[in-house]
Parts: structure tokens; C-alpha cells; sequence
């Protein structure tokens, strides 16, 4: 039987793969298990070497993909198209890997000292990237929704990491079923755009939808697809899980989501924007358009309101969400491409380094406080200068004010949007202006507090950070201020031509 | 061709009405085993289809494993946490929310239907236009090779990942029911 069933498989042949393409996914999938094996054998003492050896996997699939970056010659293109490693996909990838290791940073002392530690954070931590790495080269709607997946079911897990805290409880279920939900949408809306062209590859699509006129079937579809990426990157109306999920997960782990996650978000949406769906520019941009505008000024004027600094931090992150949103609303526009994906590309590097560097202050003071409140931030220059000097970097950043990251960031998506040119466009910049000044406001009252308010209860003993949450202090403070005072960095990151190689393909 | 074509339109018809009204018993039911039945007799229709379609494999796999497997671990599961009483579901804390939900499913299935009513010429798919059947290549299990075609070469690395996946799954299944040690957890019971 093996026989007549072996002399059935003689014309197959197996898919040549590129496997130095594949490295950081490679490497990752190993560290995976090595990290799952060695905490099993661990003694409990020596529990603080998985935090390390989680570092030093990512840093091995960071040296993948700088190698990758430096002899790669043009796109490599995997299965036919449907994994296409190109600029676009590497400079990502070294972005999930850079913010995935400063969460490592400064998950390492928070776990153990808020007495839930476990090692299996790491394991989940370490899937969770993979899944994102995964995304920046998918380019065919099976890959995109297995990465989808693969990075938001360990979310899920690390929301709820507290186990014994209801918030921590509330914020995972939250956000599970609200997940899995707009994994529902999108499914379906992929059901429907397989069911419309009668291809899941990117490219595929793209050609199917720019032949002829679209029909019902594409609009759904289209509208679909984006709605459901809309949950990931917490973009209103569909952003009611994040407060919560922010403000009841472990501090760490909300780090990651409101710049990880989220970024994965964004490069889901823009593989499909930019090659699944240029001949749809017509449905998707207006509700791209609403969507930005909405979210930018519902986080803004909810972040106003809050008086709890993570919670604050969670809707400032839903509205820097519209920020990155609004130059994909015009990325059909004849000529304006090339700038929105710029754009996009541009502000979600410096927002990881700006909001992670948010998140690791707040780590390192409510250490000493214990507490999230804005007020406790009192005096905080009195009796830590370099935490509140840090603090200021990025506020600063993250309300645009030069010459750090963030104000490159919104010059950038400013820029890329009055290219359009349109009156819509015009009416997005006056919005998003408007914007800035509320989110000022907000940034600049926590400042004033920290520079100018008095200790809460007088107590003005220093804060001594651990040397983890120093390192990612310093990367993060570093990272802002470069990119501001050097945007020629990354001015040039993700030229559409590197994207359209999965057209090559 | 005619006469297969009622045939076909009697097991589509019958198999669609199963899917269908399964699915409005899982919510409707307020006895939870009776929604997992319920559950049972879509995935049941779903393979019935998939028959009709020639692609036999799937519907085995859909029957071995939906509707055997899953549908018994839901019941396990239910028989476990004694639930297999009916609950009160008429309490409702937003009273808006259902007929909310009903008009948007209304309008979701009208707008899903007109799209795809609008589209039925654009969608024919002649045979042989790039989608292989069964038929076509002559031999039974050309279905199975085509899937391993798919499955093991142009989607081989999102294939591989999903065991990751799994390792996340069973990783996360022992965290999520793991009992904290004594000693911290009777120090702090924090509830802020």
C-alpha cells in the first residue's frame, strides 16, 4: 500500500524556499522552544536567565535581519509571491524586534516584584513577535490571518497575565472576545474578497479588483477587511477594548500593545491598501478618512478627561492611531503613494521609541509610588531629575514639538496628506491640527505637574531603577532624540518601490 | 445535465436549510447542550456541501473532526462546569441591545444579499477556469493532492506557524488553569 501510494507522489515537487529569507522566523521559532525547555529545567533561582536568553533571540534574529538588510540585493520573493522579504518588511521587522526587546526590559523586574512571574511571558512574548515578523512579509491573505493570529492569541494571554487582579482578568477577556470577534470580520470579508477575485495572493487581488469596474461583492469585502484590521490598530469606533484592556493589563504588556500590536496592525492594513487594494481606493479612503478623523478627536478629547496616567496614555494612543491612519485615507490619490506609506512607516518607528520611553517612566516611578494616579507624579523633578527629564523627551515628542521624533513623524503625515491636495485633505490637516493642540494640552498639564507640583505626601526619597529599566530608558531617550535631530535616517524608509517588489514576484 | 442539476439543487437546498437553522438554534436555545446540537447539524451541512462540491476529504475531515472532537469537547466541557440547565438569559442589562442587534443583522444580510445578487453573472466560474475539480483530473483522491499541493507548497510557512500556534495554545491552557503558589498567593489578594 505504501508502494502504490509513494509511486503516486512521484510528481511531486517540494516549494525551493530561501532559507536565509526565513532566518529571523527561523531563529525566533527556535528560541521559542529553547526558551520553553530551559525554564522547565531552570532552578527557581535562576529564573531572572530567561529574560536574557529572551533577549538574546531576538537580538539573533535582529543580526538575521541586518544581515538580510546589508547583502540583500532587491526583494526576495518566497512561494510564488505570497512571502516577500524587501526593505519594507526588514526595517519592520527590526522595529518589532527593537520594541519586543525593550518590553523585555522592562517586563523583567515588573513581573517578579508584582508577584507573577511566570516564564512562560517570555515563551508567549516570543510567539507573539514571530507572528509580527511574520506580518511584515506576508503577502497573501493566509499568512496575514495565521500572523494575525500568532500575534494576538499570546496577547490575550499576557492582558490577563495578573491572574488575581479583576482588572488584569477583565482586560484579557475584553480583549479576547473583542478579538476574536473582528477576527470573525475579517475572515469573512477575506471570504468574500477569495469568493469575488478567486485568489487569497495580494497581488492576485489587486489585479482582479483594478480589472473592470467593482462590483457589490468587492465593496463588502473591502469594507470588510478594513474594518477588521480597525480593531487591531484601535481605531474608532471599533476602539472600546483599548481603555480598558491598557489600563488593566500589567504595565509591560500594555507597552507592547499600544506599539507592537498596533504597528501590526498598521502593516496588515498597509500590504493590503498598497497591493491588494489600489483599485478600490474609492471605498476604502472615505472610511480611512471618518475613521482617522474620528479617532484622532474622540482619544484626544477622552484623554483630556483622565486622571489615572496609563489610562491617559491609552486614549493619547488611540489618537496618535488616527495621526498614523491619516495619510492611508489618501493613499490612492494619484502621486501621494510613495509619501503616505513614508509616512506611515516613519511614524510608527518614532512613536515605538517615544511611547515606549512614556511607558518605561511610568514603570520606573510607580515602582516608588504604587501608584497610577497623575498627581503622584509631584515633584517628580525634585527628587529624580533624569526620570522627569526623560518624562519631558517624550511628552514633548509625542505632542510634536521639534526637534524630537515625533515632530518629524507629524511633519512627515502632515506633509503626505496636503500632497493630496483635495479639499477632503485639507479638512483632515485642519482637523489633525486642531488635534495636536488638544493633545498638547493633555502632555503638557502631566509635565507641569511633574515639574512644577510638590511631592503628594513629601516624600522625596530617590527612585532607584533597575539596571533593565535604565537600558530601555536609555534606548528609547536616544532613539527620539536621534530620529528628531537626524530624520534622514529613516526619511527614505519603505520607498514604494520596495513594496511594489511583491509585484516582482 | 439537467437532471443532476434538480438533484443538486434538492441536496444544496436541504443542506443550506440544515446549516441555517442550526445556527439560529446554537443562539436561540437556551439549554446549552441543546445549542452545541445545534452546532452539530450546521457542521453537518457544512459537510454535506462540501460532498456536493467533490470534496470528499473535507467533508470527512469536517465530520472527524467539528462535529466529532470539537462539538464533543464543548459538551464535555459543559457537562464539567454543570451548566446543562437552562439559564436565565432574559435579564438584560442594555434592554436596547437586542432588537439593536436584530435590525443589524437585518440590514448586514440584505446588504451581503444584494452584493452578492448584484454580482452573480460576475462570479460564474466557468470549468477549468483555473479552479481544478475532482472531475477534471479523473481520479478520486486529486482533491487530497491538490490540498497537499496548496497546503505543503505555496502556504507550507503560514502551515508551520500554525504549530506554533499550538505551542501557545497548550502553553497558555496550563498557565490560565495553573494554581498560584501558596505562599505569594496568600499574601496579596489585591483587588484595585
Amino acid at each position: 500500500m505504501i508502494a502504490s501510494l509513494l509511486a503516486q507522489a512521484g510528481d511531486w515537487t517540494s516549494p525551493s524556499i530561501d532559507w536565509a529569507a526565513l532566518a529571523p522566523e527561523i531563529v525566533l521559532a527556535i528560541g521559542v522552544n529553547i526558551i520553553l525547555l530551559l525554564d522547565l529545567q531552570l532552578a527557581e533561582t535562576k529564573k531572572w536567565a530567561i529574560a536574557t536568553i529572551t533577549g538574546f533571540v531576538l537580538l539573533g534574529s535582529f543580526v538575521a535581519v541586518v544581515v538580510l538588510a546589508v547583502t540583500g540585493d532587491g526583494a526576495r520573493s518566497l512561494f510564488d509571491g505570497r512571502y516577500v522579504v524587501d526593505d519594507y518588511a526588514l526595517i519592520l521587522k527590526a522595529l518589532f524586534l527593537l520594541a519586543a526587546y525593550v518590553v523585555v526590559l522592562l517586563s523583567q523586574t515588573e513581573l517578579e516584584e508584582g508577584g507573577y512571574y511566570q516564564g512562560e511571558f517570555y515563551v508567549l512574548l516570543v510567539c507573539s513577535v514571530l507572528g509580527m515578523v511574520m506580518m511584515a512579509s506576508a503577502r497573501d491573505l493566509v499568512s496575514i490571518f495565521v500572523a494575525l493570529e500568532l500575534l494576538s492569541i499570546p496577547a490575550y494571554m499576557m492582558a490577563a497575565w495578573n491572574k488575581r487582579n479583576r482588572k488584569s482578568n477583565e482586560a484579557g477577556i475584553k480583549y479576547y472576545l473583542l478579538g476574536v470577534f473582528a477576527s470573525a470580520v475579517l475572515l469573512y470579508g477575506m471570504s468574500l474578497l477569495f469568493g469575488a477575485t478567486g485568489s487569497t495572493k495580494l497581488t492576485d487581488i489587486g489585479a482582479a479588483l483594478l480589472d473592470g469596474d467593482l462590483i457589490g461583492l468587492d465593496v463588502v469585502a473591502v469594507v470588510f477587511v478594513v474594518c477588521g484590521f480597525a480593531f487591531k490598530i484601535s481605531a474608532v469606533p471599533f476602539h472600546q477594548w483599548a481603555p480598558d484592556t491598557y489600563e488593566g493589563a500589567p504595565t509591560p504588556v500594555t507597552a507592547f500593545f499600544s506599539v507592537a500590536t498596533k504597528a501590526a496592525g498598521f502593516v496588515a492594513l498597509m500590504s493590503v491598501v498598497f497591493i491588494a487594494f489600489p483599485g478600490a481606493d474609492g471605498v476604502y479612503q472615505p472610511l480611512i478618512w471618518v475613521m482617522a478623523a474620528l479617532t484622532m478627536t474622540f482619544g484626544n478629547v477622552l484623554a483630556l478627561r483622565q486622571t489615572n496616567i496609563v489610562r491617559m496614555l491609552a486614549y493619547s494612543s488611540v489618537s496618535q492611531g488616527g495621526f498614523i491612519l491619516m495619510p492611508l485615507a489618501f493613499a490612492g490619490e494619484p502621486g501621494v503613494g510613495p509619501a503616505a506609506l513614508n509616512a506611515v512607516i516613519v511614524y510608527l518607528i518614532a512613536y515605538a521609541f517615544m511611547n515606549l520611553g512614556a511607558f518605561a517612566v511610568v514603570i520606573a516611578v510607580t515602582r516608588k509610588t504604587r501608584s497610577g494616579e497623575i498627581s503622584s507624579f509631584g515633584g517628580l523633578f525634585s527628587y529624580a531629575p533624569g526620570l522627569a527629564v526623560a518624562m519631558t523627551i517624550f511628552f514633548a515628542s509625542l505632542a510634536g514639538i521639534p526637534p524630537l521624533a515625533g515632530w518629524f513623524a507629524k511633519f512627515n503625515a502632515f506633509k503626505a496628506v496636503l500632497d493630496a491636495g483635495t479639499t477632503a485633505a485639507y479638512v483632515l490637516a485642519a482637523i489633525a491640527a486642531v488635534n495636536t493642540v488638544i493633545a498638547a494640552a493633555y502632555y503638557m498639564r502631566v509635565l507641569r505637574v511633574v515639574w512644577m507640583d510638590e511631592a503628594p505626601d513629601g516624600d522625596t526619597s530617590p527612585v532607584k531603577s533597575p539596571a533593565p529599566v535604565v537600558a530601555a530608558l536609555a534606548i528609547t531617550v536616544l532613539g527620539t532624540i536621534v530620529l528628531g535631530v537626524l530624520p534622514n535616517l529613516i526619511a527614505r524608509a519603505g520607498a514604494i518601490d520596495a513594496l511594489t517588489g511583491a509585484f516582482a514576484g | 445535465m439537467s437532471d443532476a442539476t434538480f438533484l443538486e439543487f434538492v441536496v444544496f437546498f436541504s443542506a443550506a436549510v440544515m446549516i441555517l437553522g442550526g445556527a439560529v438554534g446554537v443562539i436561540t436555545m437556551k439549554n446549552p447542550v441543546h445549542a452545541a446540537l445545534g452546532l452539530v447539524l450546521t457542521l453537518f451541512g457544512v459537510a454535506v456541501q462540501f460532498v456536493a462540491m467533490q470534496a470528499h476529504f473535507l467533508a470527512a475531515v469536517q465530520v472527524i473532526v467539528y462535529a466529532g472532537a470539537i462539538v464533543v469537547l464543548f459538551l464535555f466541557v459543559i457537562m464539567l462546569l454543570g451548566v446543562d440547565e437552562s439559564m436565565d438569559l432574559s435579564i438584560e442589562p442594555i434592554p436596547i441591545q437586542r432588537p439593536l442587534a436584530a435590525v443589524m443583522a437585518v440590514g448586514l444580510v440584505g446588504l451581503v444579499g444584494a452584493a452578492i445578487v448584484r454580482a452573480r453573472d460576475a462570479l460564474i466560474i466557468a470549468p477549468g477556469d483555473g479552479i481544478a475539480t475532482a472531475a477534471d483530473a479523473g481520479t478520486h483522491d486529486a482533491n487530497i493532492k491538490q490540498l497537499a499541493t496548496n497546503l505543503y507548497g505555496d502556504h507550507v510557512f503560514a502551515f508551520q506557524l500554525t504549530s506554533v500556534l499550538l505551542i501557545v495554545a497548550v502553553a497558555g491552557t496550563v498557565l490560565l488553569t495553573r494554581k498560584w503558589p501558596k505562599d505569594v498567593a496568600d499574601t496579596e489578594s489585591s483587588d484595585a
